[in-house]
């Protein structure tokens, strides 16, 4: 073969309209968006800096600062009614998320193979329990939990409050497993199971997998929803099995707060934090794993 | 997908139909009827006595304003939230769970400690004035500006939630490709990226306006009572007994919104965007 | 996967465990739905240490709540603490059960306070509409704490104390002529703003009619209130964001305490804010009531008559800060006055000067006002708001 040179006018970038962006102006974007993103996280904390702040005042006056204190944090062990709604919160919204994560995952799973119209029906109603006013939520499970007196006359308290608590936040782990449900590719499940794989195991070895990040993102919403909750806990509690919520409530109602209180939710987000930042250092001095979730 | 995984979905099915559809219907029936809690069941009549409800100058406001906070809140979130989901995406963290988790953390934290905690900092005088002597936020208590704030920094996170696990599944090979391809950034984002992440969007945008329509304490608080929603009526309403008022109220958010849910999965030609 | 069933398997257990020891508690129990915050702890020990039965409490933030918690009958009850409207309303739809006096020795030691007794005669005052009787709500009541309400006010300004003190209502109703500049804050329940509304106009806070509605549909415009608020009135107050308030008085006495806590002398305290409690002006009283779920009549019995004893009373006071019912407890109260001790001196001084056993006046408590009433009464106060 003979090569012929052929002296084609060879095009530059900027001739297709292609301009470098200067380097002083990338940097100053590149400032800018992250003053724009620590910004907006300052903001979602913004509230939870004011109750640390607030929890570290010496005085029991909220609108003026004192002098620094950690007294109210041993504090909180003397306080035995705000002791027990914790240990009541933590009780309750521990098994409600990991069985909402679990059940949730199955119930969008099957959802996800219904025929697209029959989905979409169902996935209305699944909207409900997020859309309904907490109070109508609260108030028609009551109603509905109180058929089963009958049967058990000692059913309201911990058992209620975990199945109302199951009611509002598989709605959410639906939600967000759906979408990846959807991203995932058709073909891999036929494959395994063309490959003889059994279903379950299929689901649980090929499927689960491929839409963790959705899992992972509806426990977290789970168990936020489920933490916080107020109205409904409180028309499905009883037998004085009451979550932080419901005590908070009920103090503001008439007395004041003790400063504990604020101590106590300081320490929640202060733990979760460290013990996030502990956990990620660990896990890349060992090098272990690459993904959080791995089994 | 597989047909044989429908039996996973019959359970939940159940239970919808027992905790969702039964009391539905019972909503819709107490709606139509004088029923409140002082009536012993044989008095019950139904009667659309009190429909004018619908239409009194209160329950329009309210109406309107949580239509208008709820649109704001999402919006505002949207834009806010998409910007710091695209940032975590493209941040060298390796473990953007932790990420995730540090978004969503506030939340774990009681509504009306935050919430009053906010309004504390939004007064004239507040504790964070007493430390660094000046008003961060100025003097904006009770004010509408005051309460999309708190809505915006409170149902932020089940924004950028969603659209961060819908970025998070983009190959990273279809935006070099792109820009290979002599694609502008933003050309690439606005053409390959974000059609990409419009599921998260949506599921983010649902989670946002559906709590937010159907809420009423952040609202009540930040506006210091002055701007009353659709949720403070219903609670009122249900607080004093008088179910079918509330009812009412309900059945006409929930027939509203399931309603144009359903009409936008009828006109989105996908049909798969929404649900 | 085995091992994440084992896991959850366990989590389970622990749960199922956790209830089942809940559910099994041996010995007899009081259950007691109560406010948060309103029981000493020590009070709680010392009945549990003498009568061997155990309280358990539930917590509820208004009584609505209460209300809809006993009607749902999801708990049973023995013993619940609501204030005289909703007792009115309870006993008006046979949810109460009589008590027996017989099983309440304490009660022929002590008296009502003159306050109480007066809250009482104006509850009797109202007939049933299930029977059109009157009640006499002692039969079904025994008091736990009561207390007033006033107009909490900011010192800062001027004139405003002596003002108030003149006139009363007026200063903080017309916002045209007193202090136009001045903040006004309310309280977030409809019915109160009505009441308070109606005393300034000279009525009874407990009439009800549409031309007394619209009247106070005026008044309350006129007031122009900046603020619907509830624990947040006081602390604004406090720190100088708000210039007046509807409270109860109780909401001033925590905050007072809390100051004194950081050491101010009540003098300082009072020059800041204080409050002003008028002539004619709304009461409220929390009872001890025994709903028709209660299964331990005998437990229920006992706590009650144990408060009765002045000194119970006297100490649950302490932590609570509301006003004690019975003389004796209030006597035991006030007798602190010379103690050395500053928190008991200034605990029996804040009572003589805000709960004064022998204060003149008129009060008003709260009547269990019909439904269509109450929603006429919500709904023109959402008027105003989204005006």
């Amino acid at each position: 073969m003979t090569e012929k040179r052929i002296d084609y006018p060879v095009a530059t970038l900027e001739e297709y309209g292609y301009r470098e962006t200067p380097a002083y102006v990338k940097k100053i974007i590149k400032v800018l968006k992250s003053v724009l993103t620590y910004l907006v996280i300052f903001f979602l904390y913004l509230s939870i800096i004011v109750i640390a702040i607030q929890s570290l005042n010496s005085s029991r006056v909220m609108s003026a600062f004192d002098h620094v204190s950690f007294q109210w944090y041993p504090n909180i062990l003397n306080e035995p009614e705000l002791m027990t709604a914790i240990k009541n919160t933590f009780l309750v919204s521990s098994i409600a998320t990991v069985v909402a994560t679990i059940l949730g995952t199955f119930f969008a799973i099957g959802l996800y193979s219904l025929e697209k119209k029959r989905r979409q029906q169902w996935m209305l109603m699944n909207n409900v329990p997020i859309l309904n006013a907490d109070i109508v939520t609260g108030f028609s499970l009551m109603l509905m939990f109180r058929l089963l007196m009958p049967l058990f006359p000692n059913i309201f308290g911990l058992f209620t409050l975990v199945m109302a608590h199951l009611f509002f936040t598989i709605p959410y782990v639906i939600l967000n497993v759906m979408p990846k449900l959807k991203e995932t590719d058709p073909n891999l499940m036929d494959a395994a199971l063309d490959l003889g794989v059994r279903p379950f195991k299929a689901m649980l070895k090929v499927l689960v997998p491929a839409i963790k990040a959705g899992i992972f993102a509806g426990m977290l919403m789970a168990l936020t929803m489920s933490i916080d909750d107020f109205v409904i806990s409180y028309f499905n509690t009883g037998a004085g099995f009451d979550n932080l919520s419901v005590w908070i409530y009920g103090v503001i109602g008439r007395r004041e707060l003790t400063p504990s209180v604020y101590a106590f939710s300081t320490l929640l987000t202060l733990f979760t934090l460290v013990g996030l930042v502990l956990y990620e250092t660990l896990k890349n001095n060992k090098k272990k794993g690459k993904l959080w979730l791995r089994k | 997908m597989n047909k044989l995984y429908r039996g996973l979905a019959r359970p939940y099915q159940i239970w919808l139909i027992i905790l969702v559809f039964i009391p539905l219907l019972a909503m819709v029936l107490i709606s139509i009827s004088n029923y409140n809690a002082s009536l012993s069941l044989s008095e019950v009549q139904i009667t659309f006595a009190d429909w004018d409800l619908l239409f009194q100058h209160q329950t329009l406001v309210a109406f309107k304003n949580s239509l208008v906070y709820a649109s704001l809140t999402t919006i505002i979130s949207f834009v806010l939230g998409y910007f710091v989901a695209y940032q975590i995406k493209q941040s060298r963290i390796k473990n953007k769970f932790i990420i995730l988790t540090i978004i969503i953390l506030p939340m774990w934290s009681n509504l009306i400690l935050r919430t009053e905690g906010l309004l504390n900092i939004m007064e004239e005088n507040n504790i964070l004035k007493s430390i660094i002597g000046f008003s961060l936020l100025g003097n904006i208590a009770g004010t509408p500006f005051a309460v999309l704030f708190g809505l915006v920094f409170t149902y932020m996170p089940f924004m950028i939630l969603p659209i961060y696990t819908a970025l998070e599944k983009i190959d990273i090979s279809l935006e070099e490709a792109s820009q290979d391809l002599g694609v502008t950034p933003f050309k690439t984002f606005w053409k390959v990226i974000f059609p990409l992440s419009l599921k998260g969007v949506v599921t983010g945008s649902i989670m946002v306006f559906l709590p937010t329509m159907a809420g009423f304490a952040i609202p009540k608080i930040l506006s210091k009572g002055n701007i009353v929603l659709i949720g403070n009526i219903i609670d009122q309403k249900f607080l004093y007994t008088t179910f079918n008022d509330g009812s009412l109220l309900a059945v006409v958010i929930l027939i509203v919104i399931l309603g144009s849910l359903l009409i936008i999965t009828r006109f989105d030609k996908e049909g798969e965007t929404l649900l | 996967m085995v091992k994440k069933v084992k896991k959850i398997l366990i989590v389970l257990a622990i749960a199922l465990i956790a209830t089942f020891l809940n559910a099994c508690q041996t010995g007899p129990t009081l259950r007691l739905l109560n406010w948060g915050e309103y029981l000493n702890p020590e009070v709680v020990d010392l009945f549990e240490e003498e009568y061997g039965i155990r309280v358990i409490q539930s917590i509820a933030d208004s009584n609505e709540l209460f209300y809809s918690k006993i009607k749902s009958q999801t708990t049973a009850y023995d013993l619940v603490i609501p204030s005289d409207y909703m007792v009115e309303k309870m006993v008006d739809e046979d949810m109460l059960i009589e008590l027996d006096y017989e099983l309440l020795p304490n009660f022929d030691n002590v008296t009502y306070m003159d306050g109480v007794n007066q809250i009482y005669a104006s509850m009797a005052a109202t007939t049933l509409t299930r029977t059109g009787e009157s009640v006499d709500y002692t039969d079904y009541a025994v008091p736990y704490f009561w207390g007033t309400f006033g107009i909490i006010y900011n010192n800062r300004v001027d004139g405003l104390e002596e003002a108030l003190n003149e006139n009363g209502w007026d200063v903080y109703f017309d916002s045209e002529n007193y202090f136009p500049t001045a903040s006004r804050g309310m309280y977030d329940v409809a019915q109160f703003a009505y009441a308070a509304a109606l005393m300034y106009l000279g009525e009874n806070p407990n009439d009800y009619n549409t031309t007394l509605l619209n009247d106070a549909k005026t008044a309350i415009e006129g007031a122009n209130f900046s603020e619907w608020g509830t624990d947040t009135l006081k602390r604004n107050v406090e720190s100088d964001n708000l210039d007046m308030a509807f409270v109860y008085t109780g909401d001033y006495l925590d905050r007072l305490y809390i100051q004194l806590d950081e050491g101010r002398t009540i003098d300082e305290i009072q020059s800041d804010f204080n409050i002003y409690i008028p002539e004619t002006t709304m009461v409220f009283i929390d009872n001890m009531v025994i709903p028709y779920t209660a299964t331990n009549l005998d437990a229920a019995h006992k706590f009650i008559n144990f408060l009765l004893n002045p000194e119970i009373m006297a100490l649950n006071g302490e932590s609570v800060g509301y006003a004690v019912t019975t003389e004796e407890a209030y006597d035991i109260v006030v007798s602190h006055i010379d103690d050395e001790d500053a928190f008991y001196h200034n605990w029996a001084y804040a009572n003589m000067t805000y709960y004064n056993k022998d204060r003149e006046g008129t009060f008003y408590p709260l009547t269990a006002l019909p439904n269509d009433d109450i929603d006429a009464i919500n709904t023109m106060i959402q008027q105003i708001r989204t005006e």
